[in-house]
Order: C-alpha cells, then sequence, then structure tokens
C-alpha cells in the first residue's frame, strides 16, 4: 500500500472550495442584513451564527446527526430531494461544514459592511441608485478587503474540521474521508510515519494560506 | 413654482415639527443653531429619515404624503444632497464619480453638457484623479459638479464649506454661486457662516429647536430679526447699491434705504448692488453727533427696546425709519447715556461690503 493517498487531499480541497463558495452565497446576504438590521432580533441572530465558535464540534456533529438521518426533520425533507440519504454522504459534509464555519465568513463581511456605513449609500442614494445597485457599485468594491479575509478564514477553517466531519460523515474512504480523519487513521493504527507526512504537509499549507493571506492584507494596506 | 414641506417626527427629548415653503428658484439659507434640528429636517427632504407626518412637494410632484401613503425612496426624488463630508467613492475615479448619477439617469435625460460642467467647477485636470489624491476644496466640487449631473428637482448644501480652510472656502464660493445661475436648480444651503449667507441666500428659513421660527427673504427677515446670528454675535445686514467711488480715498459710497453708508478698501462697482454686514459690537451709540471722528458712518436712530444679554452686555435695538441697527454695550455705558426707548442717538460704526 502507498503510504500517501491522494483522495483525502482531494476530497478537503473540494470539500473547502464548495464550503467557501455556499458561505459566500449564503453568508453575503446575511451579513448584509446584519449590518443594516434594526430589528431586536439581531441580537439572537448574530448569537447563533457565532454559536460554532463555542461549541464543540462534537455537540454540532451530533445535532446535525439527528437532524440529517432519515427520521430527522432535515433527512426526510431531503428524501424529497433525493433518494441518497444526507449522513454520511459529501453532501451532508458540505451543509455540516457550512455551518460550522458559518462565522468565520459573515462576522468579517458584516464588520466589513458596516465600516462603510451609511453615509457612502446615502451619497449613492440621492444620485439615484437602488439598493441593489449600491451594494454591487459601492459596498462590494469597498469590502474586498473583508471578503479576502472571509474566503481565506472559511477555507483555511474547512481544511482544518475534524469533529464535525467526523460525527456526519463518518470515515468513507473516497468519498467523506478528509484529510484530518486521515491523520487520525493512521495515529490509531500506529502508522506515525503516513500521519507525519499529512500533518507536516497540513501544517505547511495552512501556514502558506496564513502568510499569503497576510501579506496581501498588508499590500493592500500599503496600498490605500 | 413652490416647493412646500410639512414633517413631524419625536424623539424622546426632541420633536421636529416644521411646517414651511420656499421659493422655487434661488438659494434658502436653513439657519439654526446647532442641535435644532436641521440635519434631521434635511434627511427628511431626502427621504433618508421615516416620519410621523410628512407633506412635501415640489412644484407640482409630490414627494411626501404620509396621508395618502406616498413616499418616494430616495433614489427616485431627484433630491441631490451634498455634505459636509465629499462623500466620494474612494474606489472611483474622479470621472466614475462624476458620471455615478449621470450614468443612472433615463437615456433621453442624459443630454447635459458634460464637457462643460467639468469646465464651469474646473475639473478638467482632475478627472483621472482618486478622491484620496484631491484637496477639501477639489473633492467638495467634485461632490458638488456630481450632484448636478444628477439633475436634480432641488440640491441640498449641508454646511459644504465647514471643513474647508478660508482660502478654500473663498475658492468654492464662486461654484456654489453658479449653481443656480446657470443650473437654474433651487438650493437648501446650511450655513452657520454669516458671511456665507449673506453672500448667497436669496431667502432665509429659521429654525430654533425643532422649529420653523421665521421665513421669507432674506434681506426684509435680517432687518426685521437682527438677533438672527447670536451665536456669533449679534450682528445686521444693510443692502444697496454702490452710487459713488473715490478712487483715491479707496472709498464707496452705498445708497441704502434712508442713508448713505462709506465702506474702505472695498475695490467695488459702480451701480453693483452690495449687502452690508454689520456686527452689533462694531456699533457705538453717542448722544451727540461726533463731529470729529475716525468713524465713516454716523446715522441718527432711535432706540426701541433694550434686550438684556448675559456677561453684562446689552443689545440695543435702534431704527432709522425702517431699517434696525443694533450695537452691543456695557452696562455701564447703558446707565451713563440712560439709554431708554424712546431716546434719540446717534449710531456709528464700521462695515464690511459682501457682494452676492
Amino acid at each position: 500500500m502507498d503510504l500517501i493517498q491522494l483522495a483525502p487531499i482531494l476530497i478537503t480541497l473540494k470539500l473547502a472550495l464548495v464550503t467557501t463558495l455556499v458561505l459566500l452565497v449564503i453568508g453575503t446576504p446575511l451579513a448584509w442584513w446584519l449590518a443594516n438590521t434594526q430589528t431586536r432580533y439581531k441580537t439572537p441572530i448574530e448569537a447563533i451564527v457565532a454559536l460554532p465558535l463555542v461549541l464543540p464540534p462534537t455537540v454540532l456533529g451530533f445535532y446535525l446527526l439527528i437532524a440529517f438521518s432519515p427520521e430527522g426533520v432535515v433527512g426526510q425533507l431531503w428524501s424529497y430531494i433525493s433518494d441518497d440519504p444526507l449522513t454520511f454522504s459529501f453532501t451532508g459534509l458540505v451543509i455540516g461544514s457550512v455551518i460550522y464555519s458559518l462565522p468565520f465568513v459573515v462576522q468579517p463581511l458584516q464588520a466589513s459592511f458596516e465600516g462603510i456605513g451609511k453615509p457612502l449609500q446615502q451619497a449613492a442614494a440621492s444620485l439615484g441608485a437602488k439598493p441593489l445597485d449600491i451594494f454591487f457599485s459601492v459596498v462590494l468594491p469597498l469590502s474586498y478587503r473583508g471578503f479576502f479575509v472571509a474566503i481565506t478564514l472559511g477555507f483555511a477553517h474547512t481544511v482544518g474540521e475534524f469533529g464535525v466531519v467526523l460525527m456526519i460523515g463518518g470515515n468513507i474512504p473516497g468519498l467523506t474521508q478528509v484529510l484530518s480523519i486521515t491523520i487520525y487513521d493512521h495515529v490509531e493504527a500506529l502508522e506515525y510515519s503516513a500521519a507525519h507526512i499529512y500533518s507536516a504537509a497540513l501544517l505547511l499549507f495552512s501556514f502558506i494560506v496564513l502568510m499569503v493571506a497576510y501579506t496581501a492584507n498588508r499590500k493592500i494596506n500599503i496600498r490605500l | 413654482m413652490a416647493i412646500e414641506f410639512k414633517y413631524k417626527k419625536s424623539y424622546p427629548n426632541f420633536t421636529l415639527d416644521c411646517q414651511f415653503s420656499i421659493p422655487g428658484s434661488g438659494v434658502t439659507i436653513l439657519f439654526g443653531p446647532s442641535g435644532c434640528g436641521k440635519s434631521t429636517l434635511l434627511n427628511c427632504i431626502a427621504g433618508l429619515e421615516k416620519t410621523q407626518q410628512a407633506y412635501a412637494k415640489i412644484g407640482k410632484t409630490i414627494l411626501d404624503d404620509k396621508e395618502k401613503n406616498i413616499r418616494i425612496a430616495v433614489h427616485d426624488r431627484r433630491v441631490g444632497y451634498v455634505f459636509q463630508d465629499s462623500r466620494l467613492f474612494s474606489h472611483k475615479t474622479v470621472l466614475e464619480n462624476l458620471l455615478y448619477g449621470y450614468q443612472r439617469l433615463k437615456q433621453a435625460e442624459q443630454n447635459l453638457d458634460i464637457t462643460q460642467i467639468f469646465k464651469t467647477f474646473s475639473l478638467d485636470d482632475l478627472l483621472g484623479s482618486y478622491p484620496h489624491q484631491l484637496s477639501g476644496g477639489q473633492k467638495q466640487r467634485v461632490a458638488l459638479a456630481r450632484a448636478i449631473l444628477s439633475r436634480p428637482c432641488l440640491l441640498i448644501l449641508d454646511e459644504p464649506l465647514s471643513a474647508l480652510d478660508y482660502s478654500a472656502k473663498q475658492e468654492l464660493l464662486p461654484y456654489i454661486q453658479t449653481i443656480h445661475k446657470e443650473f437654474s436648480i433651487p438650493v437648501i444651503y446650511v450655513s452657520h457662516d454669516i458671511k456665507e449667507v449673506l453672500q448667497l441666500g436669496d431667502s432665509i428659513v429659521l429654525m430654533k429647536e425643532g422649529k420653523i421660527v421665521d421665513n421669507g427673504d432674506l434681506v426684509d427677515l435680517c432687518v426685521s430679526q437682527p438677533l438672527l446670528t447670536e451665536q456669533e454675535g449679534a450682528s445686521f445686514i444693510l443692502e444697496g447699491e454702490v452710487s459713488k467711488i473715490n478712487e483715491q480715498e479707496k472709498i464707496s459710497t452705498v445708497q441704502c434705504k434712508e442713508f448713505e453708508l462709506h465702506l474702505s478698501g472695498n475695490i467695488l462697482e459702480e451701480d453693483q448692488y452690495v449687502r452690508i454686514l454689520v456686527h452689533a459690537k462694531d456699533v457705538s451709540l453717542t448722544l451727540d453727533k461726533a463731529e470729529h471722528s475716525s468713524i465713516l458712518n454716523i446715522v441718527p436712530v432711535e432706540v426701541i427696546k433694550i434686550h438684556p444679554e448675559k456677561n453684562g452686555k446689552h443689545i440695543i435695538e435702534c431704527c432709522l425709519e425702517k431699517t434696525k441697527i443694533i450695537s452691543v454695550i456695557s452696562i455701564r455705558s447703558l446707565n451713563k447715556l440712560n439709554i431708554k426707548p424712546g431716546l434719540k442717538l446717534f449710531a456709528q460704526f464700521k462695515a464690511t461690503a459682501l457682494v452676492k
């Protein structure tokens, strides 16, 4: 058996990529809404979004497992869409990851939107721009730094996920077995040399991602 | 065309309750102490604020009518707004900023002579720059031109010069004067600076504690409401036309309604219309006409009212026929001259002409 398998790396990258994309699609309007709303539900919703920051991943994974099971609410709704179960599937993994990494995308975006503030939007509106137009012509270009941070953190955090994936994804090689779990397996089987290679690779990868992020952020800072 | 407004909005410890109309042309000054609700009122007019009662009409267009559930959205109102901070879009060039509103007009309305407007506001050399490369005065010029290019029916200028230094203010004033002359857009102008007010204003709306105290023609109102500028020290204004110029002594004679005024050092032209600003602290009162005084202007007046003032000073309101003249004097002078309503005195003062 080869010491190193490519599948876990590919699955990890695919999961991180898909999760980040989904998070951008969901997180952007959510962050925009949170940045602008005056409803009294804002605080509880912010708390819910932030929950994954403090909850043990196993707690989140446990509830997701129950919800995703064919008897669970989400599982039953899912059965109308697809014949495949949500648990122990890549789709289930993506949903779990999206929830788990939500604050890492929503919070920087929300901060960035709030930083732009009302004044510029009022100026744009008084010049005849409709709200969606303002979002795309003023808010989006001015919050690219927030997006950069959100994408980096969302991606990196998904790559580093373990507990939630283990709970709802199981450990199916070639389907739901991601890097962090592969390392765990190797350690369990006392295959330290393989664990070393994966761990070092993940360490290096994480370091490079953060380096790139910080360097780019600094360059943007200097340019502004 | 007239412009009508009626807004009511209550906060826990402040109520805005305004009803007034302004002419459909020229510059209307919105004047009042800070915290009196000017910005809230402007935001109501611009559609940025929700209110309990709202009615707004520009000519035949109704912007707000709460009773009929009409509230035109900000982006459809055609109310231009230039703020103290120019609020340019930092990621766009000057040209892109300028065209932001214009490109959002209907195709048929995009028929302004853009290059001419760039020229009017001296923007030709700035078009490729980004906002952070501009000075404060240049930014405001861009903001003004950007608002005009969006073809507003009404333009709000909220203290557009307040963030600028003296020379930048002087540089920008003529551009603001061109707005209603060249583009015939009615302007609501907020300012605390009495000089700006006199140089720009045609009519005035006086505001205090969320309510409109008075409104009407600027000069008429300032003559009958001389306490207008309490904040900067009371002052009053006069108006007239230059009747004579003595080149040698550099003195211009201005014919006001009831008397002649002599102004030194001002470069005026004959027959020119001028507004004259006099600070009440520059007006002294004498019982006899001083024959040997360095003061050029001495007019006979009658005391109408004595307003008690803080810090041992009193404002004495006098009149010469219909012209109001006010003076700030100490309690000692008040007692010494035994000033009472009805007393006839001479007022002597220095004055500054402001060209509108």
